[in-house]
Formats: C-alpha cells, sequence, structure tokens
C-alpha cells in the first residue's frame, strides 16, 4: 500500500527562548515492510541539520535556534510503500544486539501488580504462541481511555489504574515480556485507522525479539500484529527514549504550546 | 577568556566592593549612635542605610520595626538579606572559587582567608558591641585583597574584569546614597547654615567615606551643599566620586577594546555619559534637577552594564 | 602480609636511606614539619569537598611525611602490566561495541555485556577517533608479597587523584629537600603535559589545525574540583561547565570574551548520564546538548568514551586475565585477585557458605560503598548480606580478605605501620602510551583497617620510584 503522510508538530513559545536544540528521529525507517518513496523535514524557523544514523539505524537531524520566540512548525511528510508481513520485521539496519533490550527502565520497571500478572501466566515453549499470548492478556488489562495517564506513567502506575492508551499498552507488554525475558522494545510511529480509536497523532506498539524470526511486531492496543497500515519511525527501551522529537531549551524557564496533527491517505 | 570567567571575576570584584560599602554605611551609623540627642537623625540614617542598599522592604518585611541591633545583624550576618555582608562575602569567595586559576595564588588566599575569618564570626552570637571590630576586618581584608590584586595579577583581561566590577559597585552605590538623600543637598531656606545641615552633610561625607579627604580638597572653609555636590559626582581626584568611577570604567572598557581588537570606531555608551560628567559643573546639575540627574546616571550606568554583559558574559 | 620497609628484620633495599633518615628525626621536628605541610596545603587550597549543606565542609585529605618507595625494577614491571592491561581495555571496548568478537567465542557471557547498564547501546557501531575508548586509567595495585603486584580495580570512566600524586611530590620537596638531593627519584611533573600530548594524539576526524582542549567539570561543588582546576591550569587548557558549552550546526563551541570559539577535544569529568540532556537524563543541566551529535558527527571527540565504564564493572574485571590473553595472546603481568562470581550457582554457594573469610563488592558500587568485610561483620551483618545476595546473585562479587601491604606512618611522632595501596594512572593515545613513574599511594589511617578510600577515613602519601 502506498501511503501519503504529513505529520506536523507546532511549537508556540511564549517568550524568548535564548537558544533551543532539538534532536528529530521523524525520518521512517527503511526496510522491507516500508520502502520510503520520498520523504522531507522542514522547520518553520532555525537551522536543520542532518546528524548521523545511530545504532539503531534512525536518521537523526537537528535543528538549532537562537532567539527563538513565537511559533515553529516542524513538518514531516512522504510517501511510503508498505508490505504485511504478519509483523515480523525484515531488513531493518540495526546494530544492537537483541539482549541489550532486557533491560528495565524507570517506566517499564515492574512492581508488584506486573509481577502478579505474570505469576498467572504460563510460559510456552513455543515462542511465537507464547508472544501471542502476552499481546492478547496485555490487550485486555486495559480499557481504552485517554486522559488518564499520562508520559510520565510507569506500566505499573497504568496497570493499576486500568485505563490508559497505546503507550500504556506498550509499556505494560514490554515490562511482562521481559519478566519472562524475551527482548522487546517500544516502537513509535503512526497507523493509518478506520475505526479511528485513537485521537493522538501518533502510535505506539511493541516488537519483541523472537529466536529464527528475529523482531516481530505486536500492536497490544489492537490485539493483533502489525500490518500495511502501521508506518514505523522510532523505537527505543520505552516511551522516552523513543520519543520522535526532544528538545532542550537553554536558560529558558517560559511557557509554551504544542500541538500534533497528523494526515495520512492511501494511494489506490 | 572564557565568558563565564570574566563574569566570575566581574562578581567577585563588585561582591567585595558592596561588602565594604554596607561596613561603611554601618560605620557612620555607628558613630551617630555615640552622639547624645541625636534620636531622630539616628533613625533617619538608619532608614537610609537600608533605603540605599536597595533593602528597605526585605527588612521591613521580616523585623516590622526599624531596631539597631535588628538592622545591624540584618546587614552583617542575616541569610534572608541578599546583600548582606555575610552574602556578598560568600558570593565573592564561591565566584573566585569558580575561576581560581585565574587569579594568583595570593588573591585566592587573600579572599579565601576573609571567608574564613567571616565565618568564624558568625559562629558566635552577634553583639552590637562587636560592631567596630567586624567593621575593621571587613574594611582592612577588602583593602588586603584590592592590594593584592593590584600588586600581583597580571595587567590582562582579568585584570580589568576585577576593576569593572570594583567600579560598576561604585558608581552605583555612591549614586544611590546621594540619591537618598539628596533632599538636604538641595537649597532650602528654611534649613541653610543650621546645626543640622552641618551634622547631615558631614555625615553625608563620612558614608561614603570622605569627609577628611574633602577637608583635604576644600580645605577648612565651610561645607555647603555646591562643594560637596562637586565632591562626590564631579571631582576627579576623590576616589569615591561618580567622575572617578566613571573615568575607571571606561577606562578598562577602553583596554579590553584594545585587548580584543574590537573596531574603535564604534562609539560607545560609556563615553558618552563621561564626556558628559566633564562637561558638567554644579550649577548645571541643580538646573537639571539632582533627583533627575542621578536617575539618568543610574539607568546610563545599568544600559553600560547591559551592553558589557551581552558582549563579553554571554559569549554568543 | 607483607612489610614493605622491613622484612625478615631488615630494612628492604629501596627503604635504606629513607628508613634511618626517619628513625633519626627528632620527635619536634616531625611534628613541626607535620603542621608545616598541612598549612602548605590548605594554603594551596587542595582539599576535597563533603556534600553537605554548606560549602565550609571542604576537608584536607590527609598527607603522611614517610613516603611509599618503589625500585627501578619493581617500577618495570608495574608498567609493563599496566601497559598490557590499557591496550587490551581498549581493544575490548573497541570489539564490544561491534563485532564482539569475544562474545562469540564464548569467553564472556554475552548477557554480562548486554545487560549491563553501562554497556551503552548508543555507542554500538560507532568509531571512536584512533579507536581509543579509555585513554586515562587509573589501576588499583595492591602488593601482597616480595614479587607479586596484583590488580584490584581497573578505572576507566573519570579516575581522580592524580592531583594529588603531583602534589604530594611538590610538598615533600619543599619539606625535606636533602632527600632529593641524596636519592635519585623520578619526576612526576610531566603528567600534564604528557595527557595534553594523549588528548591531542585523539583529535576527531574534522579537527584542522592544533586541536583545542576544554576540561569539562560539574562545578565547584563536585568532590573533584580542585583536581580539575588543578589540572586546566598545569595543562594550560580552559576548565568549563557544560554551560559554557554550547552546539551550533553540529559543532562545539565555548563561550568566550571575544565570542563562541569551536573547541575540538572534551576531557570530561563528568558522568556519561549527565553528557548530554538529549540523549542521556533530560534533566541535567550539567551537560551540553546536541553535544553528542557533534561527537557521532566528529566534530568533537570525547575523552573518555561514553559506555568505557563497562571496562571497569566488577563482573567484567573477573574477565580481565582472558580479556588480555584474548587480545594480545600474552599471559597478563598483573595478576588478579581471586575472585568468586556470584551470579553462577557453585561460586556464590562458595561464597554464601564462606562469607566470613570473604570481602563482598556490590558490582556496580565504588569508593568502598556497599562492601562487606566479612571478617570484621557481626552476625547480624552477615545474614542482611546473605539474604542481599541471594536475592539478586548477579548483582555481587567475592574476593579473600586482602592482605594489602604495609608500610609505616608517622603516627603523631613514631613510626607505625598501616596497610596502602597504589594507583598510577596511565595514558594511552593514538600509538602512544605514557606513564610516569609515580603514583598516587593511599593509605588507610586506622590501624588495621584496609579501607584506604579517602571518603572513609584514608589518608596518601608520596610514592617514589627510584631510577636504576
Amino acid at each position: 500500500m502506498i501511503l501519503n503522510i504529513k505529520h506536523q508538530t507546532n511549537y508556540n513559545f511564549y517568550s524568548n527562548v535564548p537558544r533551543l536544540v532539538q534532536s528529530l528521529k521523524l525520518y521512517p525507517s527503511n526496510c522491507k515492510n516500508q520502502k520510503v518513496i520520498d520523504w522531507n523535514i522542514s522547520t518553520s524557523i532555525g537551522q536543520l541539520t542532518k546528524s548521523h544514523q545511530d545504532s539503531l539505524g534512525h536518521t537523526i537531524y537537528n535543528i538549532y535556534n537562537e532567539g527563538l520566540i513565537g511559533e515553529q512548525t516542524i513538518i514531516s511528510e512522504g510517501k511510503i510503500h508498505t508490505k504485511d508481513f504478519h509483523g515480523v520485521m525484515h531488513g531493518l539496519v540495526d546494530k544492537v544486539n537483541p539482549f541489550c533490550f532486557l533491560r528495565f527502565t524507570y517506566l517499564t520497571k515492574p512492581g508488584e501488580k506486573l509481577i502478579k500478572l505474570s505469576k498467572k501466566i504460563k510460559q510456552k515453549k513455543d515462542q511465537i504462541k507464547f508472544c501471542h499470548d502476552l499481546n492478547r492478556i496485555v490487550s485486555e488489562v486495559l480499557d481504552f481511555k485517554t486522559g488518564i495517564t499520562n508520559n510520565k506513567t510507569t506500566a505499573e502506575e497504568a496497570l493499576k489504574t486500568e485505563k490508559g492508551v497505546c503507550q500504556d499498552y506498550a509499556h505494560i507488554l514490554i515490562s511482562l515480556s521481559k519478566i519472562f525475558n524475551i527482548p522487546s522494545r517500544y516502537i513509535n510511529g503512526y497507523l493509518m485507522d478506520d475505526n479511528n480509536i485513537s485521537h493522538y497523532s501518533s502510535h505506539a506498539w511493541v516488537e519483541m525479539y523472537i529466536n529464527d524470526l528475529g523482531w516481530v511486531a505486536f500492536d497490544p492496543s489492537h490485539k493483533k500484529c502489525i500490518d500495511q497500515n502501521y508506518v514505523r519511525i522510532s523505537c527505543g527501551y520505552d516511551f522516552s527514549d523513543a520519543s520522535p522529537i526532544k528538545g532542550v531549551k537553554l536558560n529558558y524557564l517560559g511557557e509554551e504550546d504544542l500541538n500534533f496533527k497528523l494526515d495520512i491517505n492511501t494511494e489506490q | 577568556m572564557l565568558s563565564r570567567t570574566a563574569e566570575n571575576l566581574y562578581w567577585t570584584a563588585r561582591y567585595l566592593e558592596r561588602a565594604d560599602s554596607i561596613v561603611r554605611l554601618l560605620e557612620v551609623a555607628y558613630r551617630i549612635s555615640l552622639i547624645p540627642n541625636t534620636k531622630e537623625g539616628y533613625d533617619n540614617e538608619w532608614e537610609s542605610i537600608l533605603a540605599t542598599s536597595g533593602i528597605k522592604n526585605e527588612y521591613l518585611s521580616i523585623y516590622k520595626e526599624i531596631k539597631k541591633e535588628k538592622i545591624e545583624f540584618f546587614l552583617l550576618f542575616d541569610d534572608r538579606n541578599s546583600s548582606s555582608v555575610k552574602n556578598c562575602i560568600t558570593s565573592a569567595r564561591e565566584n573566585i572559587k569558580m575561576v581560581r586559576t585565574a587569579v594568583t595564588l595570593e588573591v585566592w588566599n587573600a579572599v579565601n582567608s576573609f571567608f574564613y575569618s567571616y565565618f568564624d564570626l558568625t559562629k558566635k552570637k552577634y553583639y552590637t558591641k562587636d560592631l567596630p571590630e567586624i567593621i575593621d576586618l571587613v574594611k582592612r581584608n577588602v583593602n588586603l585583597i584590592k592590594g593584592t590584586i593590584i600588586n600581583t595579577q597580571l595587567l590582562n583581561d582579568g585584570f580589568d574584569f576585577l576593576i569593572l566590577g570594583n567600579y560598576f559597585e561604585r558608581a552605583d552605590f555612591t549614586a544611590r546614597i546621594i540619591d537618598v538623600k539628596y533632599f538636604i543637598l538641595l537649597p532650602s531656606t528654611s534649613l541653610i547654615g543650621t546645626q543640622i545641615d552641618n551634622f547631615q552633610w558631614s555625615l553625608m561625607l563620612r558614608s561614603v567615606s570622605s569627609y577628611r579627604a574633602f577637608k583635604w580638597a576644600y580645605g577648612n572653609s565651610e561645607i555647603d551643599y555646591i562643594k560637596i555636590i562637586d565632591f562626590l559626582i564631579l571631582n576627579s581626584k576623590c576616589p569615591r566620586s561618580l567622575f572617578f568611577s566613571v573615568e575607571k570604567i571606561s577606562y578598562h572598557l577602553k583596554r579590553l577594546k584594545n585587548h580584543y581588537k574590537e573596531n574603535k570606531n564604534f562609539p560607545s555608551k560609556i563615553e558618552n555619559v563621561f564626556r558628559k560628567l566633564k562637561k558638567l559643573s554644579v550649577n548645571d546639575i541643580l538646573d537639571e534637577g539632582l533627583h533627575e540627574f542621578l536617575t539618568t546616571f543610574i539607568k546610563d550606568i545599568s544600559t553600560v552594564y547591559s551592553d558589557l554583559e551581552k558582549k563579553y558574559f554571554l559569549g554568543s | 602480609m607483607f612489610n614493605e620497609v622491613i622484612n625478615k628484620s631488615t630494612v628492604r633495599s629501596p627503604y635504606n636511606k629513607v628508613f634511618n633518615w626517619a628513625e633519626a628525626l627528632p620527635k619536634n621536628t616531625i611534628l613541626k614539619k607535620q603542621i608545616q605541610a598541612e598549612n602548605l596545603f590548605k594554603k594551596i587550597g587542595v582539599t576535597f569537598s563533603v556534600y553537605n549543606n554548606y560549602d565550609v565542609s571542604e576537608r584536607l585529605i590527609p598527607f603522611d611525611l614517610f613516603p611509599r618507595i618503589l625500585s627501578a625494577s619493581e617500577w618495570i614491571k608495574i608498567e609493563r602490566g599496566i601497559k598490557q592491561r590499557s591496550i587490551a581495555i581498549n581493544a575490548f571496548l573497541n570489539d564490544v561495541y561491534h563485532r564482539a568478537e569475544i562474545i562469540k567465542a564464548k569467553i564472556i557471557p554475552e548477557k554480562l555485556i548486554y545487560n549491563n547498564p553501562a554497556y551503552d547501546i548508543k555507542m554500538v557501531g560507532f568509531n571512536v577517533p584512533k579507536n581509543i575508548y579509555s585513554p586515562i586509567i587509573g589501576t588499583d595495585i595492591i602488593r601482597t608479597n616480595e614479587i607479586d603486584f596484583k590488580v584490584l580495580e581497573d578505572n576507566c570512566r573519570t579516575p581522580s587523584g592524580v592531583s594529588y600524586m603531583i602534589e604530594n611530590r611538590e610538598i615533600m620537596m619543599r619539606m625535606f629537600p636533602e632527600l632529593f638531593q641524596s636519592l635519585n627519584i623520578e619526576a612526576v611533573d610531566s603528567y600534564p603535559s604528557y595527557l595534553v600530548d594523549i588528548l591531542k594524539s585523539l583529535a576527531p576526524k574534522k579537527c584542522k589545525g592544533d586541536p583545542k582542549i576544554v576540561i569539562l567539570t560539574p562545578g565547584h561543588l563536585n568532590s573533584a574540583y580542585y583536581e580539575h582546576s588543578f589540572l586546566a591550569d598545569l595543562m594550560g587548557v580552559e576548565l568549563v561547565q557544560g554551560s559554557d558549552l554550547f552546539v551550533n550546526n553540529n559543532i562545539t563551541y565555548m563561550k568566550t570574551t571575544e565570542g563562541p570559539k569551536k573547541i575540538d577535544i572534551i576531557y570530561r569529568r563528568i558522568d556519561d548520564e549527565y553528557l548530554d540532556p538529549l540523549y542521556y537524563k533530560n534533566d541535567s543541566l550539567l551537560g551540553v546538548p546536541g553535544v553528542i551529535t557533534s561527537y557521532k558527527t566528529g566534530y568533537v571527540n570525547i575523552c573518555s568514551a561514553p559506555g568505557a565504564g563497562l571496562a571497569d564493572d566488577k563482573a567484567v574485571y573477573t574477565f580481565m586475565p582472558d580479556i588480555i590473553k584474548f587480545y594480545l595472546g600474552e599471559e597478563p603481568v598483573l595478576k588478579n585477585i581471586k575472585t568468586w562470581r556470584c551470579y553462577d550457582v557453585k561460586e556464590c554457594k562458595y561464597v554464601i557458605n564462606n562469607l566470613e573469610k570473604l570481602v563482598v563488592k556490590e558490582v556496580h558500587g565504588s569508593g568502598g560503598y556497599g562492601m562487606l568485610i566479612g571478617s570484621k561483620a557481626s552476625k547480624k551483618e552477615l545474614n542482611i548480606f546473605k539474604n542481599k545476595i541471594n536475592k539478586d546473585p548477579e548483582n555481587f562479587i567475592a574476593q579473600p580478605i586482602l592482605e594489602l601491604s604495609t608500610v609505616p606512618i608517622f603516627d603523631k611522632s613514631s613510626l607505625s605501620d598501616r596497610h596502602v595501596d597504589l594507583r598510577p594512572f596511565s595514558l594511552i593515545g593514538h600509538k602512544k602510551f605514557k606513564l610516569v613513574s609515580g603514583a598516587l599511594t593511599r593509605v588507610a589511617l586506622k590501624k588495621n583497617s584496609l579501607i584506604v578510600n579517602s571518603s572513609q577515613g584514608g589518608g596518601v602519601k608520596d610514592t617514589w620510584v627510584l631510577a636504576d
């Protein structure tokens, strides 16, 4: 399927930001599941500089600004050809050994609730079946509800509230799979969604590492593996590590506004 | 030189000068407290000390009443007063510690020992009878540090930043103290020539440690407001005068310009201020209005500082 | 236990002159010199900060006047051992961040590397300048007998203490010039220029001309701030904090009174996680946003490299002899201390059953914290540690209770033996290895104590290497 995507991020800084450095992981992964036909990143203000390809295959761009005030718009747009491999990722540029993704982070560290949940689950020899089990279980532990959790909600906290969004599903699945010694990581991307469950501009899911198959992508908030409707943008240990735009403002304590806009459509 | 180094040097000197100015004010107040029947003058004096340091509201919000011991403590030791001598010395040392290798070992030692001897004082309860000794300690140490700077520092850009810190603080402080008391320098028919005037005027001179210098400069003639204004604002020999500070600032800014090989033709604000001062007479100032003159002066100096900060301290 | 000065009731040859001299010193001279030395340290401001509410909490590290002495032949062996180790450590780091041959060869278990928080996945596949990850290594060595020097720990991140090596010498030369005239003692004062030389050899790809070096400090509240400013001064480079630097278009600049100045090499004395808030700790103000980008794009070098700390992890330490053999094909000159790894079920069992004979350390602890000395612990403490180990065996290693050698100190005014260790500082750059003939000797000031860390009551001594 050919997807046309335009992802727009708007910032509004209410007072002068003396210096702002932003690091972008907005360039989609180029692999067999998704071929980038063309892609362009731009900013309405500041110097956009291509940086390097990092160890996980992200093509990193940085934006440098001095004395910024008012609006900044970052647009990431282009055309992608996606294919359905039932979640199995092929041809990722990734130099990091999968076993590095057994580490817990602040957001994914299991607490009592997660440990308790894990004890109820029977591990299967067949890894792929077991991963599907985990995905199914996680998809049922939360009710999809926005506004309850936020960027800083941990897997354990989300599990306690029993409500959350795609990001919380993903964190819980990551935490759970690591308890069973299955490497897993957080994926940030776009979903072309008919049901329109999500009001978020971007989507999150999980890749689990299965011997012989490699990384396989599961979407616990939709209880399935990813298909041609998904576009993979960035990955990492958790939400914060994978976040597509990170910015550090120096000597700035003022307010800012932020909003996203995402348009995806197919080309028949 | 690293921007922060320049900034730290500047603030080291500025805080030391501030500590020095505060104890000199305290010295005057102490003097008044020794003179009988000056209750009113004495209260005024305390209030003007607080006003000069710009901390009257801060003080009143904590202590509610004007009281000698409390003000002394507030000015010398109170952590809540950002300009207390203790905080000034701590800040000065903090600043110089960050750039220790930019000053000579002797300068560092002088500041460091000052810090430790002052800190010994803070460990004891404060009694007002100790005031003269404390004043003396601070004055002696600040003089020692300044002397050590002049005696041992390499005369490079760092030296200029140290001196600039000193004179920016002094220009500001002297202008403020005149401003706080400007009413006693105005020709007001009812008070001229009375005891009170003479007394107030001599206090005024003492508060900037210039009473003796004034006598040297003007001989034993009567003190009057014309002479005082001339002495504290326009006199090129009085080290506490605005003229003197501005001359120093102008000189050291020029040295920096040369040092950094900047465009010499670019006019600088301080030159304008200096040129104006050179042409002025006391009558011009009185025509403009003393208060107005001082307000403009303080504003000008702070603009010069902003330019300096932007150019050298922000570094981008 | 090895007494370095008197062995089999005779004075060992390196100490011949000094021991006689010390014995002959009048008591009041010793006391006088001790006070003089302390005043000198105070004056210069050699202090280490103790974290506390107040700035006044600066302390002097106690300095003892009796020198630690090594003969030329002893030093040659130490030097050979350290050189071998430094090369192996850098080869190891380069390997685990690239092809990971040592893991494929099953010499080190993969979990130990990949699940190790010190293994920085952002460094995978990145080529650091000249393949040097850790140019400055402090090796903690103990002496167990006449022949054997053993390595207790490698410090590959930001080892501190080198300023004491230099200052201790300065003070000793002022106190006892006559000793330096009569003995042939190797100088240590070339360390700062060696360091400049080594760092310059590690200029990044895009550096043109003479590389500009800075030292990056967390600031004056850091316990080693004195050392940072000391080194910057002697190296003739700027001492900067994160806020003095900024990155624009991938290039790193320093803010100066003459505007931005490009810099090429950062000798950083801050931890990995504070380097760049865009990549590590998001809320850190100590670092420089974008500096990792600048590093990755070849505009600046960061020494030591992020992730270099993997090599001084205590679990990795246990494999150091294998690491040396694997990369250099040589037997290690300096042996490790026998170490039990608690993640191994058999070894863990041994540790639990023999706790009172062992020293147990946390794998990621440092500075003598999180440590149990079995022979000195109460029953209760032993039980607490047993539980800790059982709960998280991977986090612990155990070693026999060490026989640190002794050298006397002036206790009041008479000589009394104390345990010591040795930390030389080696420098490795592009096709260069430098080691000044000298080191920091740390001494436990409490009688019979084995803890030499300055944060826990240790002191320091000047260390002399005799020329042939």
